[in-house]
């Protein structure tokens, strides 16, 4: 079984170590005994439509505003989402698939529409150490860094990804947001490398089937001790 | 508490006593401010050593490069004598207004410390603000890094060095429209809107050893530094550029900045325990592709120390932007406050590794032939490295 993963513009989004999802993707693959073949696709460069498995990082304000507006006018992403792909985005990725959010002025700039969210600013930065209790079929506490200023609402089409413990998420006690197969939030750390149940998640609906979670001895340290620090 | 508390505290003191004692303290006698995200305590040190072939240099020597260090490197020693002082990105713009320098050195910008510093545009466009109308000062800067020729290309004086950039991640797309960068060996440029690396009248050129600095006119300096690695001749070539600006001799800068042994205890070898280590300051992601090939290669087993105290940054998921995967073949410890979270990088990047709380306690379950080793790389963050450094001053 061999999985296609899209990582979109590395180069604009990927600012807080976020490529470290992909390198989190691939290797829970290895252990999983499935293939992946990463595609890296820069600003310009089409998006491919028939990919299984699609992941955006963080970013600056300006390169935010810049991915959004490659990705409307390519559009592929937003019909490879609609067609059942997977699709993992961390906070500037992850705000871009709403309907609209914030670019360096707080002007509200269109996204993807591809979660029911909407993105506007927090009264103040959220910075610092995030951890939430997962929804359904995830049953780890989320664990991560969080640095951004955004404020995410979400609409009916849309289930908040945890319940936040500690820190800000979306900042009305909701952190993240999934629909389908699409899973968006502000945890950076990188998310899959100390949550690698939604790495599994992920995989599994890229592949079409429903992996056993395999534990890691150092991963495991990782999140206790993280936990550990911010819930005592 | 170390010698460098010390003096923030004490500057601090100064700064509530006389607000602005900075200004008053530089009183026209500042040659030159050092800034970048890398590198700025080795520039500044180099360029302090070159500039005492005109005369009495004070200097910070402890790296405290925030407004009350500053204040209090200003107040202390000589009243007459020249400054050379390293400032922290953030501080510059206040620190350049109330110092009026002769020269600003402006060597590179990327990513550090994001929880506490702005985002590297952020700090490009207030360096940009600041250089407006700097009509008496001479700007030094990188022309290969894109972020510091958008924040000095409008200054009303520039002396462009390129001088070299090996981290590009932070600087690919044009912070006048958005754009991807086009990239090669030798320039840079925006496609669309036709931003680019401007002609520079300095360049470096590394010998694989040391570097060669072609000036103006034919002008050809060697750089024999005892600093090792590229990213020193690079600040070594910005320096001699500074003093130049200053109105200095080149070939003299270059023949003192070769003395220069070590740097507030960068490269500096010590005895911790019972291993006698090379401590090497790794604290970003830029820093670290450079620092690999300055360590031994594999399979020599290294240490790295990983801390998320304030002055390191609190967020240390930088750790997944530095290329750890070179480090492969060998054994890696990982300690610090943050080992954990280098364990499962490592992991990732497919790098044996050992974690150890403390590897330097008597017993400690060390990788095969490291206690054979003279001298033992040790690359830490930056409280992680000052910790290192002043126990082994202490012992």
């Amino acid at each position: 079984m061999s999985i296609t993963l899209v990582s979109i513009y590395p180069t604009l989004l990927g600012t807080y170590g976020d490529g470290g999802n992909v390198m989190a993707l691939q290797h829970r693959a290895r252990l999983h005994g499935l293939e992946v073949d990463v595609v890296q696709v820069d600003p310009g460069d089409p998006v491919p439509e028939a990919a299984d498995l699609y992941v955006l990082g963080g970013g600056e304000d300006s390169a935010q505003t810049a991915a959004a507006s490659a990705l409307r006018a390519d559009g592929a992403l937003k019909r490879a989402a609609d067609n059942g792909a997977a699709v993992l985005a961390i906070c500037a990725g992850y705000q871009l698939l709403g309907e609209y959010f914030p670019d360096s002025t707080s002007t509200p700039t269109p996204g993807l529409e591809i979660l029911d969210i909407r993105t506007d600013r927090l009264p103040k930065r959220a910075v610092g150490e995030l951890a939430a209790t997962a929804k359904d079929p995830l049953d780890q506490i989320l664990t991560g860094y969080e640095n951004h200023a955004g404020a995410t609402h979400l609409g009916p089409d849309a289930t908040a990804l945890g319940v936040v413990r500690s820190g800000i998420g979306n900042g009305d006690g909701s952190e993240g947001a999934t629909a389908g197969h699409v899973i968006g939030t502000y945890l950076h750390g990188p998310c899959l490398a100390r949550n690698p149940q939604i790495a599994d998640l992920l995989l599994g609906w890229a592949a079409g089937t429903r992996l056993t979670f395999i534990e890691e001895p150092e991963v495991t340290q990782l999140r206790e001790e993280r936990l550990r620090t911010v819930l005592g | 508490m170390g010698r460098g508390e010390g003096m923030v505290i004490g500057g601090r003191v100064i700064l509530r006593l006389a607000p602005d004692a900075i200004s008053d303290l530089a009183g026209g006698r500042v040659a030159a401010l050092v800034s970048a995200t890398n590198g700025k305590t080795s520039t500044t040190r180099l360029l302090a050593t070159a500039v005492e072939q005109a005369g009495p240099v004070i200097s910070q020597h402890t790296g405290a490069n925030m407004t009350s260090g500053v204040a209090v490197t200003l107040a202390s020693g000589d009243p007459d004598a020249t400054a050379v002082l390293e400032v922290d990105e953030a501080y510059l713009p206040a620190i350049f207004t109330a110092t009026q320098p002769r020269v600003v050195l402006l060597g590179n910008l990327s990513r550090d410390q994001l929880d506490r510093m702005n985002e590297v545009a952020m700090v490009a466009r207030r360096w940009r603000d600041m250089l407006g109308d700097a009509a008496t000062t001479t700007v030094v800067a990188n022309a290969d890094d894109p972020s510091i020729v958008w924040a000095a290309r409008h200054a009303p004086h520039v002396i462009w060095v390129a001088a070299g950039q090996v981290w590009t991640a932070d600087s690919a797309v044009c912070l006048d429209c958005g754009a991807l960068l086009h990239r090669d060996d030798r320039s840079w440029g925006c496609p669309n809107c036709g931003f680019a690396r401007p002609e520079p009248q300095w360049t470096l050129q590394w010998a694989g050893d040391h570097g060669v600095v072609h000036g103006p006119d034919g002008g050809r300096y060697e750089l024999h530094l005892r600093l090792p690695g590229r990213f020193n001749a690079a600040n070594g070539a910005l320096a001699l550029v500074a003093t130049v600006a200053l109105g200095l001799d080149p070939a003299e800068s270059a023949r003192r900045m070769a003395g220069v042994e070590s740097v507030s205890g960068r490269y500096a070898v010590i005895k911790v325990g019972e291993l006698t280590i090379r401590l090497l300051l790794a604290k970003n992601p830029a820093g670290w592709s450079e620092l690999v090939d300055v360590m031994p290669p594999a399979p020599t087993p290294v240490i790295v120390t990983i801390n998320s105290n304030a002055a390191d940054g609190r967020d240390p998921s930088w750790l997944w932007d530095v290329p750890f995967e070179r480090l492969r073949g060998r054994v890696v410890v990982a300690t610090g406050d943050r080992r954990r979270d280098l364990a499962v990088r490592l992991l990732h990047a497919g790098v044996e590794h050992v974690v150890i709380e403390d590897p330097y306690a008597p017993g400690a379950p060390l990788p095969p032939g490291m206690r054979d080793l003279d001298v033992v790389d040790c690359a830490a963050t930056y409280t992680a490295f000052h910790h290192l450094r002043t126990s082994a001053e202490q012992s």
